[in-house]
């Protein structure tokens, strides 16, 4: 489940609606300590986003970040690893 | 039953065998490429752009030759037909847009005929068509890929519009044979324009879309273009619909980009 939500999510990146990639990456984090977030997160934003210094922000990449270890206390309080 | 929680107790204690360090060491690797592409001046991204561009175009022909082998042939078919409905139904759109952009231009081309006489034309800078390589929907920040870049004469700021004229976006960057377009409507670009002789400021709200305000008492009709000074008085867009309370000495026009962009496959690139 985790490879294919992981699929699912760079394909998303490509291909689908910004809404898709942000769903597969919360499903991963919500269940798993995915690290592919990061990285889905961060093929977002170095394939779609405009240059200049942190100007618009990489929101996908925080986004992840914040997935990530965000959901860390909750994944630990269920449980899931 | 037991209710003493599993997780309580240094025995019971949840300990991630390899998540959490592996977690670490992404986050780790994802700041230090984020500086390694500021310092190289965006050379990941370009890498990255690149394999994803090359990845779509991948995507595009495996369904292309699905749908070609007949697979699924009743909802290719009517897939198609609704496509090439949609498609017919954009571009009649678009050309009564551009026909009315004439109108307008001509109305006020025939008023300023005795006021000006050595006006600069648009027509007159060289373009390029490119096609578009890369998914119009996927990006969250309003952008998109074309497939000609610095080596085709492409910089950054250049102009990208659609068949019948409208501005759809400005190339962005300019790679060496493909280049990034911001849409003109992406959400938080605010643009300079003019609806009916009336100068505002357009806030793009993303998929072709943005919002303006005008004064109340302003003649303004659904259909009216925008049209956009800064670039090159082109047209940027049309009069959606409108809505203003009583209370208000302003309302708010919704303004929409008369070009199915899902249905984009090339566009014009006009040098600036």
């Amino acid at each position: 489940m985790r490879r294919l939500l992981a699929i699912a999510g760079f394909l998303a990146a490509i291909f689908a609606s910004p809404w898709v990639t942000i769903i597969c990456m919360g499903l991963l984090a919500f269940r798993y300590p995915a690290w592919e977030v990061l990285f889905i997160g961060m093929l977002t934003d170095f394939l779609w986003m405009p240059p200049g210094f942190f100007h618009p922000l990489p929101i996908f990449t925080i986004a992840g970040l914040i997935l990530v270890w965000g959901l860390e206390p909750m994944r630990k309080e269920f449980l899931f690893s | 039953m037991n209710l003493y929680r599993q997780n309580n107790g240094p025995a019971g204690r949840w300990v991630p065998r390899f998540g959490r360090k592996r977690l670490f060491f992404a986050t780790i690797f994802i700041i230090v490429l984020f500086i390694a592409d500021a310092i190289s001046g965006g050379k990941i991204r370009v890498l990255v752009r690149g394999i994803g561009s090359y990845v779509w175009g991948l995507g595009v022909s495996v369904q292309e030759s699905i749908y070609g082998s007949g697979f699924l042939s009743a909802r290719r078919g009517l897939l198609a037909e609704n496509s090439a409905l949609a498609g017919q139904i954009a571009r009649l759109e678009e050309r009564a847009a551009a026909y009315q952009v004439l109108k307008d231009e001509n109305r006020a081309l025939r008023q300023m005929l005795n006021v000006a006489g050595n006006l600069q034309g648009n027509n007159k800078k060289s373009g390029i068509t490119a096609p578009i390589i890369s998914s119009l929907r996927a990006s969250p920040y309003g952008t998109f890929q074309v497939g000609a870049g610095s080596a085709d004469s492409v910089s950054a700021g250049d102009l990208v519009l659609s068949a019948e004229n409208f501005v759809i976006g400005r190339i962005a960057e300019a790679d060496l044979h493909a280049s990034l377009v911001r849409e003109i409507f992406a959400s938080g670009i605010s643009t300079d324009a003019v609806i009916h002789g009336v100068a505002v400021a357009v806030e793009g709200q993303g998929g072709g879309n943005a919002r303006t305000t005008m004064p109340r008492q302003s003649e303004v009709i659904i259909g009216d273009s925008v049209i956009s000074p800064a670039l090159g008085a082109r047209a940027i867009g049309v009069v959606g619909n409108m809505s203003e309370s009583s209370g208000s000495a302003y309302k708010s026009v919704n303004v929409y980009l008369p070009v199915n962009l899902s249905a984009l496959q090339f566009v014009y690139i006009v040098r600036e």
